[in-house]
C-alpha cells in the first residue's frame, strides 16, 4: 500500500564484501603485485624511520656525566668576604 | 536490463577437448543454497518465518519456499522457473534434466568411438555405450573396458567433469550477473593485461567472485580480448616477453592507428578532422566467433576508445548458429557475395562472409590491403589438423601475400605446435614470426566438450 522509498545509495564497488572487506576477485587481482608492494612499503617506512632515529639522536642532549659541576655561587662569595 | 544466456550461442561450441596433462583443477565448492528469503511484502515487514513443533521461530527451508524461483538471486526477468540448483549441477549427460544435453549425448553414442586400445588390435571399433559415473560422460562402450582404461581416463575425467558442470550451470536459468559487461572508460584508463582477474579489473567489470562464473565469462570474452591483447599498446607481450623484432613491427604499425595522437576534433565545424579509416579485423575460418553476442565483440572498443572498427567473418561456416539472419542477402552489384552487414554502433561494422578466404582475395574484395589497418586473425583454424588442413593451402599463400600480421591460436599445445610445424613446412622462408608459439594469457578457463 505505501511503498518505502530508498534513500540515496553511495555506489558501492562489486570489488568489496558488504561488509567492506575485500572479495575474492580483487584479493586474486592483487596477486601478482602483492609481493612486491608490501616490500616497497617496507622500504619507505625503514627510509621514514631510520631518517626520524637518526635525526631525534642527533639533536638529543649530549651524556654530562663525566664533567664536575661547581659549587653554587652564593656560598663562594660570603667564603670569600669572611676570608678578607 | 537483465544479463540472459542466450540459447543459441551455447549451442555446441566445437571446442576440442584434448587429453591434457593432469590439470590440477581443485572440485569447485558450491555454495550451500543459503535457507533465508529477502522477500518483503507489506504484511510480512519482517523475514517470513515458520513456527515448528516446539514454538522456535526459524527462517524457512529453501524447500519451503513456495517455488525455487522466490529467492532473489533466481529471479528471472519472465518469471521463468529455474532448472537447476547451484548443488545440483551434475548430471549423467544421457539422464540430464535437458534436452538439449541428452541430445548431445545421443549424438555421442552415435558417432564416436571406444577408446580402448583393444578395439585398435582387433580392428572391431565399437560405439561408445558406457558412460562414466566419476564424470558423467560417455566415453567407452562397455564397463570393462572403463575399468581397464581408467589409467587414461583419469587424466581427463575432472576436466570432463568440470565442463559437464560447467554446462548443466548455462542450462540452469539462474541469474547471470557475470555477463553484464562494462561500458566505455574514460580515455586515459589503463587496462592491465597481466592476467584475467586484472584485466577485468582495470576494465571495471562487476566482481567475478565465483570460479564457476569466471570460466563461463572468459570463454565469450577470450576472442575479443586475445586480439586486444596483441595489439594493445600495454600488451604483456613484449620484446622480453615472447615477440620477435618483425613483431614488434608489425604491431607498431597498428598500434600507430589504434592510439593515435589526440587531434583537437570536436562536435563543432571547428571541430571536423579528417578521421582514418577502421582498422579491418579479417575472422578467418569463422565458426562460433561469428555468433557471438555483439556486446561481446563491443568490448574492443572500449579497450581502443579513439579508433573504429570492421570485423570480417570469412568462412563457409560462418553463419553458423544464427538461423536468424538467414536467409542471406542478394547478391548484387554493391553486395557481389552476399554479406550480411551489420552496424553495432557508430565505432563498429560487422560484416559476414559465406565464402572462402582465397574466392575473395582473388576478386580483390578487400584490397588494397595495408599492415597499419589490416589484421589476420585465425582462431583455432586446424591448420595442420588432418580434416582441415587441404582448405588451408590455398589460403596460407595468399595471406602472405597481403604483408599483414596474422595471428593464431589453438586448442592446445599439440594443437598449436602441428599448426606451426604446418606453416614451416608449407611456408618455409615466406613468412616471419612475429610471437614466439607459447600459452595465451587470456585463454578461456573453461573446457569444453567436442562431438
Amino acid at each position: 500500500m505505501h511503498p518505502t522509498r530508498k534513500l540515496f545509495v553511495l555506489p558501492r564497488s562489486t570489488y568489496y564484501e558488504p561488509d567492506q572487506r575485500q572479495g575474492a576477485s580483487l584479493i586474486r587481482a592483487r596477486k601478482p603485485f602483492l609481493i612486491k608492494n608490501v616490500i616497497t612499503g617496507l622500504v619507505m617506512f625503514g627510509i621514514t624511520a631510520s631518517i626520524y632515529v637518526y635525526t631525534i639522536r642527533a639533536v638529543s642532549q649530549d651524556e654530562f656525566e663525566d664533567v664536575k659541576v661547581p659549587e653554587a655561587p652564593g656560598r663562594g662569595v660570603s667564603k670569600e668576604v669572611g676570608g678578607k | 536490463m537483465r544479463a540472459q544466456i542466450c540459447q543459441k550461442c551455447l549451442a555446441p561450441s566445437k571446442l576440442l577437448l584434448r587429453r591434457a596433462p593432469t590439470t590440477t583443477t581443485s572440485p569447485f565448492a558450491h555454495q550451500a543454497f543459503p535457507a533465508t528469503t529477502a522477500r518483503r511484502t507489506f504484511l510480512t515487514g519482517f523475514r517470513k518465518t515458520t513456527v515448528e513443533k516446539d514454538g522456535q521461530v526459524r527462517p524457512p527451508l529453501s524447500s519451503e519456499l513456495a517455488s525455487p524461483s522466490d529467492h532473489s538471486l533466481y529471479k528471472h526477468a519472465e518469471g521463468t522457473r529455474v532448472l537447476l540448483k547451484p548443488n545440483n549441477l551434475f548430471h549423467p549427460m544421457d539422464k540430464s534434466p535437458s534436452p538439449s544435453m541428452r541430445e548431445r549425448a545421443a549424438n555421442i553414442k552415435r558417432t564416436a568411438y571406444c577408446p580402448h586400445p583393444h578395439h585398435r588390435t582387433a580392428n572391431s571399433p565399437t560405439h561408445i555405450r558406457f558412460t562414466c559415473p566419476d564424470c558423467g560422460i560417455p566415453a567407452y562402450c562397455s564397463e570393462e573396458h572403463w575399468a581397464e582404461d581408467y589409467q587414461n581416463h583419469m587424466l581427463i575425467c575432472d576436466a570432463l567433469r568440470e565442463a559437464n558442470e560447467d554446462d548443466h550451470d548455462l542450462r540452469s536459468g539462474r541469474f547471470f550477473p557475470e555477463f553484464e559487461y562494462p561500458g566505455e572508460q574514460m580515455d586515459e584508463a589503463l587496462v592491465n593485461f597481466t592476467n584475467w582477474d586484472t584485466l577485468l579489473y582495470t576494465r571495471e567489470f562487476r566482481a567475478i567472485n565465483d570460479e564457476r562464473s569466471l570460466r563461463q565469462v572468459t570463454k565469450l570474452l577470450t576472442y575479443p580480448i586475445t586480439v586486444a591483447s596483441f595489439v594493445h599498446e600495454l600488451s604483456p607481450y613484449d620484446i622480453r616477453h615472447r615477440l620477435t623484432v618483425e613483431g614488434l613491427k608489425s604491431v607498431s604499425a597498428l598500434r600507430y592507428t589504434l592510439h593515435p595522437p589526440r587531434t583537437g576534433a570536436g562536435k563543432d565545424i571547428k571541430g571536423i578532422r579528417v578521421t582514418p579509416p577502421p582498422v579491418r579485423l579479417f575472422i578467418l575460418g569463422a565458426r562460433s566467433e561469428s555468433s557471438l553476442p555483439r556486446e561481446v565483440w563491443h568490448q574492443l572498443t572500449h579497450m581502443f576508445p579513439l579508433s573504429t572498427f570492421h570485423l570480417v567473418f570469412i568462412g563457409p561456416q560462418s553463419m553458423m548458429n544464427r538461423d536468424a539472419e538467414l536467409p542471406l542477402p542478394d547478391r548484387t552489384p554493391a553486395n557481389p557475395f552476399g554479406a550480411v552487414v551489420e552496424r553495432v554502433s557508430h565505432n563498429m561494422k560487422i560484416s559476414t562472409f559465406v565464402e572462402y578466404y582465397h574466392t575473395l582475395h582473388d576478386t580483390g574484395t578487400f584490397k588494397p590491403y595495408d599492415p597499419y589497418f589490416d589484421m589476420f586473425v585465425l582462431f583455432h583454424p586446424g591448420l595442420g589438423h588432418p580434416g582441415s588442413a587441404a582448405e588451408w593451402e590455398s589460403t596460407l599463400p595468399r595471406l602472405l601475400d597481403t604483408k599483414c600480421a596474422i595471428l593464431c591460436t589453438g586448442f592446445t599445445e599439440e594443437d598449436m605446435s602441428r599448426d606451426v610445424n604446418w606453416v614451416h613446412d608449407k611456408c618455409k622462408g615466406e613468412f616471419d614470426v612475429l610471437l614466439e608459439p607459447g600459452e595465451n594469457r587470456f585463454r578461456s578457463l573453461r573446457w569444453d566438450i567436442n562431438e
